[in-house]
Formats: structure tokens, sequence, C-alpha cells
């Protein structure tokens, strides 16, 4: 069956809570037997992936590390139009991971999913390390928890 | 009447990090010159300490998004010099297979998505889609390409995990062979209309001019990115990797916390222009062809070049490429099994990057546990070079305005394709 869904994870693991959205990818993707229709992608710090990856898809769920002023560990759904990147990037950076500016691409482009959800993981640790922040690891079930109940209720097709 | 400039342009963007350009001026005289690299120290190479061998590679593929395979394959070749591994004539051509997914990959985001905005007077990508649809959907179709074909030899679309020491965890199938390459054929009128849209903008390259020092992997056979010594235009010998801490002699600066480095001068540069100044001659026809075409002769030492040179070496790596699977084809994918037996001792790696010479050595204990490691990318290498070309380009052009001065030393930095802090993506937002 082909993926109508896709959970991208983005970030990278080697730089501690920043590495999330691919730790959250992991564990969703091994239990991906759970979710007919939803492919599961580990972008690292990749983000034109995500460009190609969620290309005419009907729905794309981003995972990542983000600076939203909460208190660490804390979780935020939010649709682009819900958010604005305060990074001072007035062209699109390849790198830094302007997801916004890959979303508008992929819009321009007439490419983009009709829908897009992002799932906002405020860091403890932004410091290089290999492994999550205790805060985060002990929350880690109820992020899994929370893009399972967004998949599972839009993967029927 | 008097004129100041102060340009100080924080966090360049368009380019793959962090960079800053400081220009401070009065009546023409220079009081202040610097491009700054305030990069934090990162740690990946005590994160490998004490790591298996066989654990190295995936770990090291992390520290860049966009350059993933390079990284990868320097640290491979660096563990198989160190435990005396040889790979098979296979597992060498499948792998510049998939070093070259990443060079067509990296150079046409580079152009398509970084330089031609420059050109075309657009401060991103995004706006092309409107204004020059054509220019962005050949490029994606480019980008999207290599994109596959990694995924497909690499077994993912970023931070591959087939590679491995001795060969690879699992071979492209020879029906995959054969799709790919009715793919890369369908993609050289792509490669062509790129050339062509470059050829247009290429008056609007600056004409610059600084002699300088190349440094390439040089291998007699082939145009190299895999294979071969460490190349100089100042020099005829060739170094061996395994010396190449002698080449960068890496060293540190007041204005920057990134290591800068030199060999023959002050200061050298790596990355497109540097492999075409040093393997040009060996160019296939099709990428000889579309240099003679863009006007890029083997001794250009202006760097906006660098991104001709991008081009040139788009085709050739999938005219390369088309050969290699010819060849593949003809003795069949044999099934290969790494064995690796570890060993004490200590090794290192060189690949091309699409930016330049990437260096890595390990040394490992009697189990393979690594004890020691050094990475040397190749912005860093960059990194006194361009500050010589903004010593030498500003008072040339220090009677225009301000803001054509920033646009000119922006695209010089960009020109190089640096890659200066691959480690955060994190999104900073505020909720509206």
């Amino acid at each position: 069956m082909s993926a109508a869904i896709i959970v991208i994870g983005l970030g990278n693991p080697l730089m501690a809570d920043e590495g999330v959205g691919v730790r959250l990818v992991e564990r969703l993707a091994a239990q991906s037997g759970r979710f007919p229709g939803v492919k599961f992608l580990d972008a690292g710090t990749s983000g034109m992936v995500a460009l190609h990856a969620m290309r005419g898809l009907r729905k794309a769920v981003f995972v990542d590390c983000a600076l939203m002023g909460e208190a660490p560990g804390a979780i935020r759904r939010f649709t682009p139009d819900q958010a604005a990147s305060l990074k001072k990037l007035p062209g699109l950076s390849l790198h830094e991971g302007d997801l916004f500016g890959i979303l508008e691409l992929s819009k321009q482009l007439g490419e983009c999913p009709p829908e897009v959800v992002i799932f906002g993981i405020q860091p403890s640790n932004l410091e290089p390390a290999p492994g999550l922040s205790d805060t985060l690891t002990a929350r880690l079930p109820e992020y899994e928890a929370a893009v399972r109940a967004e998949i599972s209720c839009t993967s029927s097709p | 009447m008097s004129k100041t400039i102060d340009i100080h342009v924080h966090h360049i963007t368009r380019v793959e990090g962090h960079g800053n350009i400081v220009l401070r001026a009065s009546d023409g005289r220079i009081e202040k010159l610097e491009w700054q690299v305030p990069e934090a120290p990162r740690f990946f190479e005590a994160m490998v300490r004490g790591r298996s061998f066989e654990d190295i590679q995936t770990i090291v593929s992390r520290i860049c998004g966009i350059c993933s395979v390079t990284h990868s394959f320097s640290c491979i070749k660096a563990i198989e010099d160190a435990m005396g591994i040889v790979v098979s004539e296979q597992t060498d051509k499948i792998r510049m297979l998939l070093h070259y997914s990443e060079q067509l990959e990296s150079h046409s985001l580079h152009v398509g998505y970084l330089v031609a905005p420059d050109l075309l007077g657009q401060k991103s990508v995004v706006p092309l889609v409107k204004s020059h649809p054509d220019v962005v959907k050949t490029v994606i179709k480019l980008h999207r390409t290599g994109n596959q074909w990694m995924e497909a030899i690499g077994g993912r679309m970023t931070h591959p995990v087939t590679i491995k020491p001795g060969g690879f965890a699992s071979l492209p199938t020879e029906q995959y062979l054969r799709e790919l390459k009715k793919t890369l054929e369908g993609i050289v009128p792509d490669l062509k209309a790129l050339a062509e849209v470059v050829l247009s903008l290429a008056p609007k390259l600056p004409a610059f001019d600084r002699d300088t020092e190349y440094v390439a992997l040089v291998d007699p056979t082939h145009y190299s990115f895999y294979h071969g010594g460490i190349g100089s235009t100042d020099t005829k010998d060739l170094t061996p990797v395994r010396k190449f801490e002698s080449v960068v002699n890496e060293y540190v600066t007041a204005q920057s916390t990134a290591k800068w480095c030199k060999w023959h001068r002050d200061a050298f540069a790596v990355g497109s222009l540097a492999r075409f100044n040093l393997n040009a001659d060996l160019l296939l026809p099709l990428a000889a062809a579309t240099a003679k075409k863009l006007g890029l002769k083997k001794g250009c030492c202006n760097p906006y070049m660098n991104n001709v040179a991008q081009v040139v070496e788009s085709v050739q790596v999938v005219e390369h490429s088309l050969q290699i699977i010819d060849e593949l084809l003809t003795k069949g994918i044999q099934p290969e099994v790494p064995k690796v037996q570890p060993r004490e001792g200590e090794g290192a790696g060189a690949v091309e990057a699409p930016r330049g010479i990437l260096f890595h050595r390990y040394a490992f204990d009697k189990k393979g546990h690594c004890i020691r490691a050094n990475c040397c990318i190749p912005t860093n290498q960059n990194h006194a070079n361009i500050q010589k070309d903004f010593e030498a380009l500003v008072p040339q052009i220090i009677g225009r305005p301000q803001e054509e001065i920033r646009l000119l030393l922006e695209m010089l930095v960009r020109a190089y394709d640096p890659c200066i802090s691959c480690s955060t993506h994190y999104l900073d937002v505020k909720f509206v």
C-alpha cells in the first residue's frame, strides 16, 4: 500500500535534544506495521529531503525540536499558519533548517500536502551529546502518543 | 563629502551555517575587513572515542546533512587504512556511484537554490518559482534525482546506512542499475538546460581574479572525487592522504573559532574550482564540452567561477556514472559480505566533498575501539582564502554603493559553497 501520510523527524541526534524528532520517528517506525499507509522518515539535518518526501501526499506530520518559549520538554501541535519563524533568514537557508521556507517552496511548486502538522518540542539541552536530556527522555511516551493519535485519526484511507 | 561604509552581515543567508562579514571603511580607507566564523566548537571527534569501528560511520554521517555520504566515505577509508582492508573493485565502483549522487544533489542545490537567486535578483529560490519556473523545475528535478539515487544505494535519502568497512551491507541490484542508467540518461537534457541558464547568467558573475593555490585529490586515471593523493597547483608532487596534517597546517586565529589552514602560501582553496584546475584534462567529453561552452579554463582563479565548475562537475559525475554502470553490468553484481577482523592501528581517509577535500583520521586499539579521531572539513580549509579574497576584492569595489559591496561579499562567500555549522536544525518560532 503506498503511503498517504508521512511522519518526518528532523534534527541531529548528536546534539542532544536537537535530535528529538529523529528519535521519535525511530520509535514510531519500529511499529510501522500498526499504521498502514503511513511512512516514517528520519530526515536528519537535511531539510530539503522533506521537500521530495512529502510531495503529493495527503498529509505531512513534522516532529522537530523547537524554541517556542515553553518549559523544557513541552510539546505543541501547530499548523504552519499558526506560527511564524523567528529565524532571521530572508532567503531560504537550506541547512539551518528553515522548515517554513521548505513548506513555502513546496506550496509554490504545487506539491505540498493539503494537511501539514508540526509537533514542536521545547529542548532542555542543545549541547553536543549523543542522547536526549533526561527531561525529554522521560516524556518520550507522551510525545509518541501525541503523534500516534495524529496519524491514527487520519491513517484510514 | 565623506563616505562611510559599515557592513556587518550576521549569519549570512543562503549559506549552510553561520558566518559574519565585517567591513568598516571611511573615505575609501579600509579600517576593518573580516570574514568571521563564530562557530561553537563541536565535539564529534570526542564522541567517537571508545566506540567500535563498526559504529563510527553512523555517527560521523550525522555531522552534516548535505555531506553525509562524504563524511561516511572519509571515515570508512580511514578505518580500512588503519585495519589493512582492501575492498573489491565492485565495492569501489558502487561507492563512486553513491558518492556521485551526493555531488549531483549538492551542486544542483547550491547552483539552483543559492546562487541563482543572487544572479536573478531574488532573495531566495521561492520567488523564482513564479519568475523563473523552468529554472526551478530543472534544478528540483536534478536535486530529486540525486536524492532518490542516494536513497537507492545508500539505503536512505541522507545519512546512509548501507556503507560498511570492507563493503556494503546491501548491494544495488542489476535491475536497479539498469533503471538508474535510464534515469541518468534522461537528465542529460536537464544538465544541458542548467548549463544554458548559467551561461546566460555568467556575465553577471563578477570579474575578479586572484592568484590562488588550489588543492584537491588527484588520480592519474580519472577526474577524482574519491581516489588519489593530495595535489596542489603550487607543486607537481602528490602528498599521501596519510600526511594530510602537513597539507592543512591548521591554526587558530582571533577572528574565528573555526580553525584556518595554509600550505605553500598563506591560504589555499578547495572545492569544485580546485578540482577543475587540477583535473580538467581528465574530464569526460560532455563535461569538457560544457566547460568550454561556459568559458571555464584550467588556471581560472576567479572564485565566483566555482559555481560554474559545479555545473561542469554535475555533468562529469553523471557521465562517469553511466560508464561505471556499464562496467558493473558487464561483469554482473557479485554477492559480497564484508568481513572485517579488527586490529590495532591508525589510518587516514580522504574524499572530495562537493565543497572540497575532507580528511578523517582514526586510531584504534586491538579490539577495534577508537582511541583518537581527527576530522578536517573543507570549509575550514577555505576560510583563510575567503579572507584573502576579501582583502583583494574590497579595494577594487570600495567606491561602489554599500549595498552593492555587501552583495558582492555575500556572493563571494556563497561561491565557496561553505558548510559552516551543520550541527543544528531546530525551529525558532512564535505563535500568531
